[in-house]
């Protein structure tokens, strides 16, 4: 009696290869490294196989098959590079080529386009197309992101299968039929979908682009760096990429755990935020005028005013800060400073919920294998942490069923007893709610209920781990009494000093007119922040620090993952946030040495063990903790 | 009458007869008919096309496997029938199989209609045994060519099927008989060509119905027949270029069995076998700089 396994052998190109059953030809293929080259084929999407590059022999099979769409079988014998496929490859190309514009010297895509990559391998040196071309719309805008150009468009339906299969928002449709087709919008509304930047990065020609990077860069001019958006907590995985020690755009460097491949528009288009417009130097407010000095000099008067406060100081930093400059801030505070107050709550009046290492219990992907996931909020939720919505998306095609609620009551309702696992995701300030709502499910529901809630900014985390804020110390360490005032009490708590730590312009202080005015009597204000601020004119000494794109270190995402960011800019003369705490505690009479951020995080390591040098990349280890 | 009226009528006259509808004649089985009109697009007489059209999308073929008879209709299991094949059914239930297999040949039984246009006397349609002559269709129902002429061509199958030649008239009219001659009965429409026409001017009219036809999924289809119809306009009004013919003969092999749905692959097939039998003709057009059947020409249907 045959076996039977979920197994098949085939052999393609005369190699034989053992895939699962429904893999396509194309994945098997990949396996023993043939390429076989696509355009519509996208990982994530349906096979439709309406390009017809991918056509490949398959024995016993009279027609050309494709290999995008068809799946193997046992025994097939698939070739991918006979005369007969050559032949035709070279007959597709001319065709997708025949009305192409082949304006690629002033096209964006040139250089990484994937309809000029396969060319040059598989098409023909010329084209016996001798008819004046189609002409479409060219730089037509879908929003005021996106460029559509008709007449490079191969039709491939990627990006309006994004639409349908991955945001789900079905904005963009193919438009006319034959030779006439083109991709729109309805009634040519600008698209409103906060993922369109997807778009121009599965375009596998340069129709869609974006327009913040148009005319910037050849791809091969830019510096690309590994580094993560700093847009949200949810840590999507980036590549800056830099021309010139600019930023020219951000593009998605997928991981799988984290963004599925995707990065969401405010964050993919927040880089100029970050762009820097010129080299700063320190101010120390002097006779009324802040005047240019040292850093050295800054830092001393910054000490000096400090020291006069010592335990009535008050520290803020950005949940945009690294894990080390977190770290080191604390540590800045708490040992030389002496002063309990701590925080990074954004606005005066936000209650001070601190988050607790279980409301990361539920890791991002595991959102695709729970049986129920009650978005507690809704869209207020997404707006926190836009990819969030691709993730539920694609969950839900998968079956699981994703409940939109604003009550917990509407939440407890919705969840059935037999209901196996069951996420709550929600944002940092219903914190109380969730727990609640988690304690009726946990009784009512037979499964598993966990939780997974938004903080603010992409380090905001990190800085509740380690104990960046008035309760607990690192790693949830118990201050004994000990506990320092919310930046709300800091003002009825006697604050005569502030050091305020701004990392990034979307994660900044914010304060009202009525924290101004109280600001504005304060005896020190050190600012610390990457570019001009609305609190400059409050400050007595301000230290220009780095942004985000410009710096070396680690941020915690919502699910507690330990990220690497890298330093994308190299913002010269300008110094590391890291080694300005540093100097102003060194000025404090503090015996510090770090030398980099990795012994930074070498020593944060032994205050929060759940944070570990070999495990960067991976969730934080609370379990443990014991 | 029009014809969807004419059937709405007869499904009125069978639902007032208790043949659809609840509880047909009594039997407490309950079966309807809807009559859906298509809005005239030739790629919606593919059947997952129909299928998509029927549900509302743009009409596109759908990708095979799943077949309809698997996911069909709004994802269900589905039988797509021709009109060709409901109109024959009543009467082999009336008159039974044996009857019916008493007609036509052993390999193509029964009957058909074939729909006569072109250069005959009495163009029209016409039910026959399986098997018939072509001649007797030509000649006896159709009263021959018009005008005293003589026959150049015909099209035995439809807009697609490969052309035939005077020398095809003795084959029979069933599939294998029509197949074996290098054609395809398809779907029974016989276009018939007298000795003035043009035949590069009847495959440019063709290739021009399957470019406007082409729902532009698949870049053979989309590209290679927008390609073909601007390379039969220049040879047909004296632009054409030696090698065209063979470039026409190539884009075939690239388009024929490459793209999406038979739309495709049958665009390529009357101008390829017009190349096959009259590649003369083409080279008159592109040497002579003009059409030789200018003046003379009569329009084909």
């Amino acid at each position: 009696m045959a076996v039977v396994t979920d197994q098949v052998t085939l052999t393609v190109d005369g190699q034989s290869v053992t895939v699962a059953k429904g893999t396509l030809i194309l994945d098997a293929a990949k396996k023993l490294g043939i390429e076989i080259p696509i355009f519509c084929s996208h990982p994530k999407m349906e096979p439709v196989a309406v390009c017809r590059m991918c056509l490949v022999e398959v024995e016993k099979m009279p027609k050309l098959q494709p290999a995008c769409a068809v799946y193997v079988m046992d025994g097939m014998v698939v070739r991918t590079r006979t005369e007969q496929v050559q032949r035709y490859q070279n007959g597709v190309l001319e065709f997708l080529l025949a009305n192409h514009p082949l304006d690629c010297p002033i096209c964006d895509k040139g250089g990484e386009c994937p309809l000029q990559d396969q060319t040059y391998t598989y098409g023909p040196g010329a084209s016996r197309y001798d008819f004046p071309k189609k002409h479409f719309d060219k730089a037509v805008p879908l929003s005021d992101k996106i460029l559509l150009d008709r007449e490079r468009c191969v039709l491939c339906w990627r990006c309006t299968r994004f639409s349908a299969e991955i945001s789900g928002e079905r904005e963009l449709a193919l438009i006319q039929r034959g030779k006439d087709t083109i991709i729109g919008t309805f009634n040519d509304q600008p698209a409103r979908s906060e993922y369109q930047g997807n778009w121009t990065e599965i375009c596998p020609v340069g129709a869609l682009t974006s327009r913040q990077y148009r005319f910037i860069s050849r791809p091969w001019d830019l510096d690309r760096t590994a580094t993560i958006c700093p847009g949200c907590s949810m840590g999507c995985n980036v590549h800056a990429d830099a021309r010139h020690n600019r930023l020219g755009r951000f593009q998605a460097r997928e991981n799988l755990a984290v963004d599925d491949g995707w990065l969401c528009d405010f964050g993919r288009y927040s880089f100029p935020s970050f762009q820097r417009e010129g080299i700063e130097r320190p101010r120390v407010r002097r006779d009324g005028r802040l005047e240019e000095v040292s850093y050295e000099e800054a830092m001393a008067a910054a000490a000096q005013s400090l020291r006069r406060a010592g335990p009535a100081t008050a520290g803020w930093a950005s949940p945009a800060a690294t894990n080390e400059e977190l770290f080191l801030f604390q540590r800045l505070l708490r040992e030389v400073l002496a002063t309990p107050h701590l925080d990074h709550g954004r606005g005066r009046g936000e209650a001070a919920t601190a988050l607790e290492p279980d409301d990361a219990a539920l890791p991002i992907a595991d959102l695709e294998r729970c049986d129920h996931v009650l978005l507690l909020g809704g869209q207020a939720v997404i707006d926190a942490a836009p990819v969030l919505h691709l993730r539920l998306f694609k969950s839900e095609r998968k079956g699981v069923r994703v409940h939109r609620v604003d009550d917990a009551r509407a939440a407890l309702e919705a969840v059935p007893a037999e209901a196996q696992a069951v996420g709550i995701v929600s944002s940092l300030g219903r914190k109380p709610e969730v727990d609640s709502l988690q304690g009726k499910l946990a009784r009512k529901v037979k499964g598993s209920v966990r939780r997974l809630l938004v903080p603010d900014g992409p380090n905001g985390r990190g800085a509740t781990d380690l104990g960046f804020g008035p309760g607990r110390g690192p790693g949830y360490a118990s201050l004994d009494g000990k506990a320092g005032r919310a930046r709300p009490d800091w003002e009825a708590a006697g604050v005569r000093a502030l050091y305020l730590f701004e990392a990034s312009p979307l994660h900044d202080f914010q304060a009202s007119g009525e924290e101004r005015e109280w600001i504005q009597r304060l005896e020190t204000v050190v600012l610390q922040r990457p570019r001009p601020s609305p609190l400059d004119d409050l400050a007595h000494v301000i230290l220009p620090g780095r942004a985000f794109v410009e710096k070396a270190g680690t941020v915690t995402n919502m699910e507690g993952r330990v990220q690497r960011i890298r330093p994308a800019i190299d913002a010269a003369v300008v110094r590391d946030d890291w080694k300005i705490l540093q100097g102003v505690a060194q000025a404090l009479g503090a015996d510090w040495r770090y030398r980099d951020p990795d012994e930074v995080f070498a020593d944060l390591s032994r205050a929060v063990p759940a944070y570990r040098a070999d495990r960067i990349g991976e969730r934080a280890l609370w379990s443990e903790r014991a | 009458m029009p014809q969807t009226e004419l059937l709405e009528t007869a499904l009125e006259e069978a639902r007032a007869a208790g043949y659809i509808g609840r509880n047909v004649l009594g039997s407490g089985f309950d079966v309807d008919v809807l009559l859906h009109r298509g809005a005239g697009a030739y790629i919606c007489g593919e059947e997952t096309a129909l299928l998509t059209s029927l549900e509302g999308y743009r009409g596109e073929p759908r990708l095979k496997p799943p077949f309809p008879a698997v996911k069909g209709l709004y994802g269900k299991p589905t039988v797509v029938n021709n009109v060709e094949t409901l109109a024959t059914l009543p009467h082999i239930v009336r008159n039974g199989p044996d009857w019916f297999a008493a007609m036509g040949t052993p390999t193509g039984k029964g009957t058909r209609v074939w729909c006569m246009s072109g250069h005959v006397n009495r163009p029209g349609n016409y039910e026959l045994e399986m098997g018939t002559p072509i001649r007797e269709l030509i000649y006896e129902h159709g009263g021959g060519i018009w005008k005293g002429r003589s026959l150049k061509a015909f099209q035995p199958g439809g807009a697609s099927m490969m052309v035939l030649l005077p020398e095809h008239l003795d084959v029979g009219l069933d599939f294998d008989a029509i197949a074996k001659a290098g054609s395809m009965a398809g779907a029974g429409a016989m276009m018939v060509m007298d000795e003035t026409t043009c035949i590069v001017d009847v495959a440019r009219r063709l290739v021009k119905f399957f470019e406007h036809e082409s729902c532009g999924k698949c870049t053979p289809c989309r590209e290679g027949t927008y390609w073909m119809a601007n390379l039969f306009d220049r040879i047909e009004f004296g632009e054409g270029k030696p090698g065209d013919p063979d470039l026409l003969l190539d884009m075939g092999y690239n388009i024929d069995g490459r793209s999406f749905c038979p739309l495709g692959d049958a665009s390529t097939w009357f101008p390829r076998s017009v190349i096959k039998y009259f590649r003369d003709e083409f080279e008159q057009h592109i040497v002579e700089k003009a059409c030789p059947f200018r003046g003379e020409r009569e329009a084909v249907a």
